[in-house]
This record gives C-alpha cells, structure tokens and sequence, in this order.
C-alpha cells in the first residue's frame, strides 16, 4: 500500500467535500450558524448535566443504560446504510475508479475522509465535551479515556459500515440483506430494551456500545475498572479491522452505487436535478396515471394542470401526505398520552398546533422541489414569449392548493373523529399556505434573480421561513385569541374572514413582486 | 429587406469580464447562418441575448426589425430556440412537453396536434410520445428540444451547437430539415463548432472571436478577406482569420466594409 496516495486521495476528497463551500460567503456564515446554535443548546445541556454530577448522581446504571441506547443507535443508522451497497461520487468512479489506485488505498483513504468530516460536522460535540471535561475539572487520563473510546468507537463504525457495504456491493443478494438486517436487529435490542420490557436486559450484555457507554460514565466518576470495558470496545475495533482487512483487496470499484451530492454545502444545480431525476423516476410509476389534459382551453388552467402533475410525479405530494399522516399519528398519539394525566390539552389545541408547524415547512418543500426540477427547463417559458405573470399564477395557484387540500382533508378526519370545531386549524392551513407559498416563491425568484446560485438552499429555506413567520405574526395572534377567548360563531368567522383577507392581501403583494422579479432572470 | 435579426454595437459583461465588445451581426431572412469562434468567443451569449435569456449592458438588437428592449416579448413568437445543453422537464412525457411548449407560445391546439404528428414522425419519436422524458437518452432529448422549438413553427429558428449528441441519422434530418425551412422563406441560425458541416450547410457565416464579428459573409468573401485564396476550406479561412484577430487585437481599433460582407475588429471598451 502506497501511503503517499493514500494521503493526496484523502487530502483530495476533503477538499471536494470542504470545496463547495466557496462557492459562496452564505455557507461558511450558514456553518457558523449552526455552529452556535448547537453550541447554544449544548451549554445549556452541559450546566445541568455538570451539576447534577457534581451533586453526585446515585442512579449511575441508568445514564449507562441511556447513553448505551443512543450509542447502539448510531451503529444501527451505520450499518443500515450499508444496506445500499458501497456509495461513492460520480467523480470518484470517473476519476478515481479509471486511475490505477487500488482499492485499499481508496478505502483508508475514504474512511479517513468520513472521519474528517464527521469531526467537523460534530464540532460542537468536540465542544461541548471539552466543556464538559473543564467543568467537571477532569484528570487527564480520564479527559483522554473518553476520547479514545469515543474515537475507537466511531473508527469501529466506520470500519464495518465499510466492510459490510463492500459485502451488500459485491455479493448483493438476499442472504447479504438478511445478513445485514440480523446485524440491525441485534444491534437495536440495546434501545429497544430502553425503551420497552424486554426479556434480557441488553444494555448489561457485552455490546460495543455498552462498553462505550460504561467507560463514559465511569471515567466521570473513577478511572477504576474500566480495563476489562476498554478492551471489550478494543476486541470490536480489532473484530471490524480485521473483517475490513480480508475484503477490502477484492475489487468493488465496478460494483458501486453512484450518489449525486458531494457535500450538503454542494449547490451544483446539476447535482440536484439528477437527484430530481431519480424521484420522476421512482415515482412515476404511479404518477402516470393523471396526464395533462391536452385540450384545456385557458393557458392558466393548462399550466396549474401541470404543476399539479409534477408534484405529483417527483413525489413531492406523497411527501406532504406522509407529513401530516405523521403529525395525525403525533396529535393522536399525544392526545392519548394526555388524557391519561390530569392537564388534558384540548384537540382543537394540539391540531392546530400540529397544523402550524408542519404547513409552514410544505411550501418551502413546494417551492424548492420547483426549483430543482424546473429551473433547468426555465429556459421554455422564458424564450416562448408567454405573459410571465400567468405562469407566476399558475404555480402560486396550483402551490396553495396543494399545500391546502392535503392539510384541510387531515384536519377534516380529525375534526370527524373528535368532534372538534375544524375553522380555526382550517383557517391557519390556508393562511399558513397563502403565505407561505408567495414569500418562498419571491425568495427564491429574487434568488435565481441575483445569480445566486451558489447559495445552498437550505439557505434559501432559512430565509423564506423567517420572513414567513414573520408575516404570519398577525395571524398567529390572531389564531391565538380565538383559541383562548373562546370567541362565539359570528365573531369565529370575523376572525377567520379577517385572517384570510390579510393572508390575500400579502398573497397579492408578493405576487406582484414575483412577477417583477421573474422578468430579471438570467439564464 | 430588413434583415431578421441584427445587433448593433452589444456589449455584455460577466462579472466585470466583457463577453461581447461592441458585436455586429445581421442575419438575413430566407438563409441559413452560421455563428463560428473558438471557446468562449461569446456564441452562445450572443444568442441567449437574442432569444431573451440574458440582457445586453448596450447595444441594439432588433428581430424582424423589432427593437427587442421595446417589445421584450411578442418578437419570441417568431423564434425557436434549442439550447446548449438541453434542459427539459423530466416529469413530462414526450407529447405533453410539445403542447405545453406549443400552448404558451399561443398556438392553437390543431395545429400542435398537426405539427406533433409531423415532426415526431420525421424526427423518429413516434415510439417515445408517452415516454417520460426522464427516461430519455441525450440525444433523443435533443430531439425532443428540436421539434418542440419547431412547434410554433417559427420563423427563426435559434440553434445552440445542434449537432452534439444527435446521432449520424439525426444530423442528416436535421440537416433536410434546414434545407425545407429554407426553401419556405424561414430562417436558420446556428452556433457550430464544426465547419465542415457549417461549410457544407449555411449560406453564410459569422466568425467571431472575443466577443466581436471578426468577418461575416458567404465563403468565397472570407476566402477573399483573409487572402486564403479560393480553394481555401472554410477551417482554413477559420483559422487564419482567428489568428489575424489575435494579432489585430493587440493594435488599433479597424473598421472595414467592402461589399457583400463586413469586418469588424476590436475597438477598446470605454
């Protein structure tokens, strides 16, 4: 093995994963934004977790028990994506994969790139353990025991998804999937046993992720009796390195899977139409079945037809569908879990606040699934000389409804099954939709506007969903006072009439702006 | 006659890098025209311009004699455009592209059904009209661009780099195609990399080089202006004009006109 090309390959893929970065400012600010806000939440953690150690914690199985659970979560996230085979980038197989590398080489080299950027990625957990290690005035030795299990354990993880995703590549087949799903099962007992009674408790048997969890714990409080839990976690890594080291001579380079993004700060729009692609294609299949009406008379009516028909066949419908049969399943759920105490919340409560949250997120989801799968073909519309302001109505028409019916027909069923009165979580759907859906659409025209690009779109999404709560304020208020003042049926529908006369109000402002705004693309 | 399209003096920068410094070109009505010039001679800016998908910093560009920042969109009527590199929605099926195509450029369903049958039959598409675009080959949906900029048949017809990807079979109907379109009294303007075909095929040629017409006219004037004499092909004359614009580039702005063709040479920006 040549360590020399190891280590330019390993300093190569950081630096196409990194690379996207410079394609804007907007991302390196987006990763100190993230940066700080998890620093944020973690220091808050980190004060009581402090304190409570240092008061002395009697009940020191269970922080085990717990840690465990969420370490043999993490293998089991690990191993199942091995379940799609070995990964690797389109410029990998084109630039790699035809050099005389070898597939070892690629491999260290790729497991050390993971571990680069899953390092980064976690910075604010390097962070908060340091925090944690200064707060609690740790000896050395037990500051560097947690570090080198942790890091033992994650080499553990990267090792075997490695491996295991070589076998799924290279032998494929349903005894490599039972294979790999009896390895899932295994590994998720640990959780499951948190959670629910179990038979055996799992988190007392010799797991990686018990060792782990216990030499975490422990090295907190006493350094003491942890050699037979570290060479427990060391017995793993050594198990993993040597089932790595008898596969990864074998020649996979033919059998990969290529993935289209390179980095979560990859804005390379071609990148994500080929990710669209595969959605049409997945899709399809069932998307088929509306056509576009080849005789509609009015151009609007055509072209609301369309967009109906591609969010239908990219997929984006199903994923507004399954959205709210999640948050059906939480309102249900929770409405159980709350009758059962004294505090009951009302249902109109928890549907309406369900309703809030998740219509707020389908027209960003709308608006940037448009992005991805038309702006490559914007080129049709904008060279044809059609009134641009009749396609602007066709997407934000065809946007409202969708983002309206799927909601309106959940909160319907639940209005049904618990008798509640459904006008208020209506209301807020369809305000939430009226909008939501302009304000995405203008940030991301002024967007495609500006050139920008390079801005990746959870940018984008951040900035649409910030100034649409902020536009939505009035109607939160408003929401808010009907749900508490128990308002009676005239003064209901004033409330609601008054919502959606403002909710039309933005809808019309922004849509001018769209319509200017659309005008200054440049392709 | 006025000529269909013309460009007078544009000028186009990208981020402070001139893409087009002062472009002259006309394109007369009835002919096929070539636009020739090395990588990043500004060929393709200068059609996005054209067909409206990107705005001149100045200059005038008139189609049909309309002065297209005045009328910024009924002049499109009259074009067809096939980019580059095609992009098409890939949730539609071959046959809903070529009506959605042909409904926002205002035609009357009859006739995008007739010119559907038409183009899609000659084009040999006949089989993929249900098909998902997104299950298509390149090259078909270089196919599927073509007919759907011919579904309001236009009369310009704007072709980025027709060619690429389009197999043996395809570029000869294509070619036919030209020839048809012609002979009806539309225009055919194309972008190329490759002269043989562009000699074989247009009426005449533009080449340009750093975002200015070098010479433009039909073969036999640029064998005259860049003194390659009359066997000369039109890659000989390509090059030679190619590299007298990179040694004229250097010196004094020259403007010459002589009959039946024009040559322009860089003129230092403001």
């Amino acid at each position: 093995m040549r360590i020399h090309v190891v280590l330019d390959l390993y300093i190569f893929k950081v630096k196409t994963f990194f690379g996207a970065l410079r394609a804007s400012k907007a991302s390196i600010a987006l990763l100190l934004l993230y940066t700080l806000s998890f620093l944020l939440g973690l220091f808050s953690f980190s004060t009581p977790i402090s304190d409570a150690i240092r008061k002395g914690v009697t009940d020191i199985d269970s922080y085990t028990e717990l840690l465990s659970s969420v370490a043999s979560l993490l293998m089991v996230f690990a191993v199942s994506l091995a379940l799609r085979g070995y990964t690797v980038f389109e410029y990998e197989q084109n630039l790699i994969f035809t050099s005389p590398i070898k597939p070892r080489e690629f491999l260290i080299a790729d497991i050390f790139s993971n571990l680069t950027s899953l390092l980064i990625f976690a910075n604010p957990i390097v962070i908060f353990y340091v925090m944690i290690v200064h707060s609690l005035k740790l000896s050395t030795l037990s500051a560097l025991l947690m570090l080198s299990s942790s890091i033992l354990f994650i080499f553990t993880l990267l090792l075997l998804k490695t491996s295991l995703s070589m076998i799924k590549s290279l032998y494929g087949g349903n005894q490599v999937n039972t294979l790999i799903l009896a390895i899932i099962v295994i590994l998720v007992l640990p959780a499951a046993g948190f959670i629910a009674d179990l038979p055996l408790e799992y988190n007392s048997l010799p797991y990686p992720s018990t060792f782990l969890a216990r030499i975490l714990v422990k090295s907190v409080y006493s350094v003491d009796r942890l050699t037979l839990d570290f060479a427990g976690l060391s017995f793993y890594f050594l198990l993993s390195v040597l089932l790595f080291l008898s596969i990864s001579t074998k020649n996979f380079f033919p059998t990969t899977t290529c993935i289209p993004f390179v980095s979560p700060f990859d804005t390379s729009m071609r990148m994500q139409t080929l990710q669209m692609e595969r959605n049409i294609k997945m899709f399809s299949r069932i998307g088929m079945l509306p056509t576009l009406n080849l005789g509609s008379k009015s151009l609007l009516t055509f072209l609301m037809k369309k967009e109906v028909i591609r969010v239908i066949r990219e997929g984006s419908l199903f994923t507004i569908i399954f959205f709210y049969l999640i948050a059906s399943f939480i309102v249900v759920a929770t409405s159980i879990s709350s009758s059962q105490t004294t505090q009951s919340l009302p249902y109109t409560y928890l549907v309406t606040f369900f309703v809030g949250v998740y219509s707020l997120t389908i027209p960003l989801m709308l608006v940037s699934n448009w992005r991805f799968s038309d702006i490559g073909s914007l080129w049709i519309p904008l060279t044809s000389g059609m009134d641009l302001r009749i396609m602007v109505n066709a997407l934000l028409y065809s946007f409202i409804s969708i983002s309206s019916v799927v909601p309106a027909a959940v909160i319907s069923i639940l209005s049904l099954i618990y008798s509640i009165n459904p006008i208020i979580p209506l209301t807020l759907a369809v305000s939430t939709s009226m909008i939501g859906c302009p304000v995405n659409l203008y940030i991301m025209v002024g967007f495609l506007g500006m050139k920008s690009s390079g801005t990746p779109s959870i940018l984008i999404g951040l900035a649409s969903m910030l100034l649409s709560v902020l536009l939505l304020t009035p109607t939160y208020i408003l929401i808010f006072l009907g749900l508490h003042l128990s308002f009676g049926d005239v003064t209901s529908w004033l409330l609601t009439v008054t919502i959606l006369a403002y909710s039309t109000l933005i809808m019309k402002l922004f849509s001018r702006e769209i319509k200017r705004s659309i005008s200054r693309i440049e392709l | 006659m006025t000529p269909i399209v013309e460009l007078i003096d544009v000028w186009k920068s990208y981020d402070g890098v001139q893409a087009l410094r002062g472009m002259n070109l006309e394109v007369r009505r009835g002919e096929i025209f070539g636009l020739l010039g090395p990588n990043g001679a500004g060929k393709t800016t200068t059609l996005k311009i054209i067909v409206g998908l990107l705005r001149m910093d100045r200059g005038i560009v008139k189609i049909n004699g309309i002065d297209i920042r005045e009328e910024p969109y009924e002049y499109k009527r009259l074009i067809g455009y096939v980019p580059e590199s095609v992009s098409l929605p890939d949730y539609l099926t071959v046959e809903e592209l070529l009506v959605y195509s042909g409904k926002i450029r205002g035609v009357p369903m009859m006739h995008i059904k007739e010119r559907m049958d038409y183009f899609v039959k000659i084009f040999e598409l006949e089989d993929k009209r249900r098909t998902l675009i997104a299950s298509l080959s390149s090259g078909m949906r270089q196919k599927v661009a073509i007919v759907s900029a011919l579904i309001n048949d236009p009369d310009l017809l704007i072709l980025d780099e027709p060619f690429i990807g389009i197999d043996p079979m395809g570029q000869h109907i294509l070619k036919e195609m030209f020839g048809e379109r012609v002979k009806d009294g539309k225009t055919v303007f194309i972008s190329t990399h490759m002269l043989d075909t562009a000699e074989r095929l247009c009426d005449r040629v533009a080449v340009i080089h750093r975002g200015q017409n070098v010479a433009s006219g039909d073969l036999k004037d640029l064998q005259r202006l860049s003194r390659t004499g009359e066997d000369a092909t039109l890659e000989e004359v390509f090059l030679r004009l190619i590299e007298e614009a990179k040694e004229m580039s250097m010196e004094k702005p020259i403007k010459e006109e002589r009959k039946g063709f024009s040559i322009f040479f860089r003129r230092d920006a403001p």
